[in-house]
């Protein structure tokens, strides 16, 4: 399931997180890089380019978000944010800011995983590219506007299938309310939380998902939806 | 007691162009009822022809007396012994007086008439004393009535500022009180700060009363056109009454009568203002207290566990067996999760304490924060059975998805603490009445109806100090409550079902009802 071999830095002060995350990324065959401040984390990051960056935000000499914004200037790589929780707003700005996707702390080890699965997934799908995603129930063809739930074709609307396609491209990364609205109503719609929250409503209905368990799309409270994967 | 020294009081000048008319009239009135004696004495032969004369004359001055004073009465006797002399003695209308028996008549005539003149006069005096005392007593008697009803210090000192603007004569034309602040005792403290301001508003410099402050305990003095009366009792001054303008002695007795008692009356009010600081303080240490063993054993419980665990596995992990060791990495996981909650409460709480809770409000689909409650403690409530029932007419909500989620979170994790083995958790939502009401049954032991309402006080359970068995710290109900009413809300615990259990109800006002979600599966 993993690819060994590819590296991660992990940009943290705390040595007792850093270790414990070492570890675990080691034993699952990952090579692991290590940076306690963020100056020392962009120079590894210029120096020997990892796959991909699991940040704290709450560095001692850097803020996160300058961070983010200062890798993004030149680099593409994916980061993973670790962030406190009760703060839903640094959450988005750090998404806005150019994050991935974040991980909550504290945090189980098996969380942290998926989402790092599920980046690195998408950088490799980045290179190969193909319109076809197939998930457990759901395969999706973007170039035909194909959709099947467990085998049987299910026929959206223009904006369903615009959501939908957002998701599915995402992989499992979340995707902010901001976001989604702007790619599926268009600039100006970031406000109207309404229509996102009725057209999930539909969608889910369309794809038999059931709001109290969901399969396919999950709601990450106050901040955005992602596909369960 | 307030010492009563004597202080000179200049009276002012009386009022002029009042008084010239105030002081004849008596003089006329003697006047008038003498020409009356002298009309009736001319018909007096043709009414009651045996009548005497000289007693007609000597009722005349009575009258007069009765109704003035000594030199009316005086007058009115010296001019009906002239009248009389003139009028009716031989020889008739000449002042001479022909028979010596005549004479005798008006000399004793006159002297009756001024002893008696004197008398009357000197009892009508009497009576407007008294008239005058007792008005003065029942001016007192209403203002300790109003004192003693007085339930607070604002109460006593309208009743002081009302009191000395009705003084009788001519009330003090500007009053000022001021007051030193409660708790600080007399004379060490800064001076005290004008509380009450009544009648005209000429000053009175604020370093007067500094300065009189300073000096000692305010004997009643003068500072300009001022009169300063303290306001103390045996437990020392605390305040000072400014009146501007006392016009006679009687008045200033009369105000420092009302201020010796609203001194009392005050001491009294400020006692009790002083007696609920300290209880409010007594209170807030014990919540501190509260706080205190709550924090400490939630955090230390399953800190307890983890390091226990966590040593064990350390020291002999290698001859556990790995049923045992995944045992333990188990409790430590759950012990920190545990401990994870115990802190979101904490911060949540500190939060909702400072009145710092600035609710971002979004539209929220009610399922999804169900959902996410549910997802949140799926580990609480395994072994349990949760029924979740949402109507159809439940439109999207205007709250903060994550406050509400919280707050659903701590209900159905009490709900699970207190459920027997695979009880049964009921949720139901519907709208009613523009608010959301969402239901939460539990088939646990239930709340006896006294503690109902208190069970959302904080630390109500820890005070009660019996849950701590069940891991409950009291502090996730007052939470919740405080969530629910940051939205405008409200929660009340209920009887469960059929009579046991508890059904906690939860209602939301429902803002802009008028979006609600299409209905489901129509584009």
């Amino acid at each position: 399931m993993t690819t060994p071999a590819e590296t991660l830095l992990i940009v943290e002060d705390e040595a007792q997180i850093r270790k414990f995350v070492r570890i675990s990324l080691e034993a699952q065959g990952y090579q692991v890089l290590e940076a306690r401040l963020g100056e020392e984390g962009l120079a590894t990051c210029l120096a020997s380019p990892p796959h991909l960056v699991i940040l704290d935000l709450g560095l001692p000499d850097l803020d996160g978000m300058d961070f983010i914004r200062r890798l993004r200037a030149w680099s593409t790589l994916p980061i993973l944010v670790l962030s406190v929780r009760a703060s839903e707003t640094e959450k988005i700005q750090a998404l806005d800011a150019g994050a991935n996707d974040y991980v909550t702390k504290p945090f189980g080890i098996g969380e942290l995983m998926a989402r790092i699965r599920v980046l690195l997934r998408k950088e490799e799908r980045r290179a190969t590219p193909s319109p076809q995603f197939t998930f457990p129930g759901l395969r999706v063809d973007l170039a035909r506007r194909e959709v099947e739930v467990d085998g049987s074709p299910v026929s959206l609307s223009r904006k369903e299938f615009a959501l939908l396609s957002l998701l599915v491209a995402g992989q499992g990364q979340v995707l902010t309310h901001e976001r989604i609205l702007r790619e599926v109503w268009g600039a100006g719609h970031q406000e109207d939380t309404h229509y996102l929250r009725v057209l999930v409503g539909n969608l889910r209905q369309k794809l038999g998902d059931d709001p109290m368990r969901p399969r396919f799309i999950l709601t990450v409270q106050g901040v955005g939806y992602r596909l369960a994967v | 007691m307030i010492a009563h020294t004597a202080i000179a009081v200049n009276p002012l000048p009386r009022a002029p162009g009042r008084y010239p008319f105030r002081r004849l009239a008596p003089y006329l009135f003697a006047l008038l009822v003498v020409a009356i004696t002298v009309a009736v004495a001319f018909l007096l032969p043709w009414l009651f022809p045996h009548a005497s004369r000289s007693l007609l004359f000597l009722t005349g001055v009575l009258v007069v007396a009765a109704r003035s004073s000594l030199g009316p009465s005086l007058m009115a006797s010296f001019l009906s012994f002239l009248a009389f002399n003139f009028f009716f003695t031989e020889p008739v209308h000449t002042f001479k007086v022909a028979d010596d028996g005549d004479f005798t008549t008006l000399a004793f005539f006159l002297l009756v008439s001024a002893l008696s003149g004197n008398l009357a006069s000197r009892m009508r005096q009497e009576m407007a004393q008294r008239r005058a005392s007792l008005e003065r007593i029942s001016h007192l008697y209403a203002f300790s009535r109003r004192l003693a009803s007085a339930a607070g210090t604002d109460e006593v000192l309208d009743a002081l500022t009302d009191q000395l603007a009705l003084l009788p004569g001519t009330p003090p034309v500007a009053i000022r009180v001021f007051l030193t602040a409660v708790g600080e005792s007399p004379r060490d403290t800064s001076p005290p700060r004008e509380v009450r301001r009544h009648g005209d508003d000429r000053a009175l410099a604020p370093p007067a009363v500094e300065e009189v402050w300073v000096r000692g305990i305010p004997e009643p003095g003068h500072h300009g056109d001022w009169l300063l009366l303290p306001l103390a009792t045996d437990r020392g001054a605390f305040g000072l009454v400014a009146l501007a303008e006392i016009p006679d002695p009687e008045q200033l007795e009369l105000a420092r009568n009302l201020c010796a008692q609203a001194a009392v009356a005050l001491d009294r009010t400020r006692l009790v203002t002083d007696l609920a600081g300290a209880r409010l303080a007594a209170e807030t240490e014990q919540l501190r207290a509260a706080l205190l063993s709550s924090v400490s054993h939630d955090l230390r419980t399953p800190l307890a566990a983890i390091i226990g665990s966590a040593t064990s596995l350390l020291e002999y992990g290698e001859a556990f067996s790995a049923a045992d060791r995944r045992d333990l990495l188990t409790t430590v996981a759950n012990a920190a999760q545990h401990l994870d909650r115990h802190i979101q409460n904490l911060l949540d709480m500190t939060r909702l304490g400072q009145g710092k809770l600035q609710i971002q409000r979004d539209w929220v689909d009610l399922r999804d924060l169900i959902a996410g409650a549910l997802a949140r403690l799926a580990e609480v409530l395994t072994g349990l059975e949760v029924e979740v029932r949402i109507s159809p007419e439940v439109p999207l909500l205007w709250v903060q998805g994550t406050l509400i989620e919280q707050a659903l979170v701590n209900l159905l994790d009490n709900a699970a603490k207190f459920s027997p083995p695979g009880g049964r958790i009921a949720i139901q939502a519907e709208p009613r009445d523009q608010e959301l009401v969402i239901d939460l049954c539990d088939q646990g032991p239930g709340i006896p109806a006294e503690e109902r309402e208190r069970i959302f006080d904080m630390f109500y359970s820890v005070s009660r100090g019996d849950r701590h068995d069940r891991g409950g710290s009291g502090l996730g109900l007052a939470i919740c409550r405080g969530m629910i009413a940051a939205h405008g809300g409200q929660i009340q615990a209920l009887p469960g079902e059929a009579g046991w259990g508890t059904r906690m109800r939860l209602r939301l006002p429902l803002v802009n009802a008028e979006v609600t979600p299409k209905p489901e599966g129509t584009p």
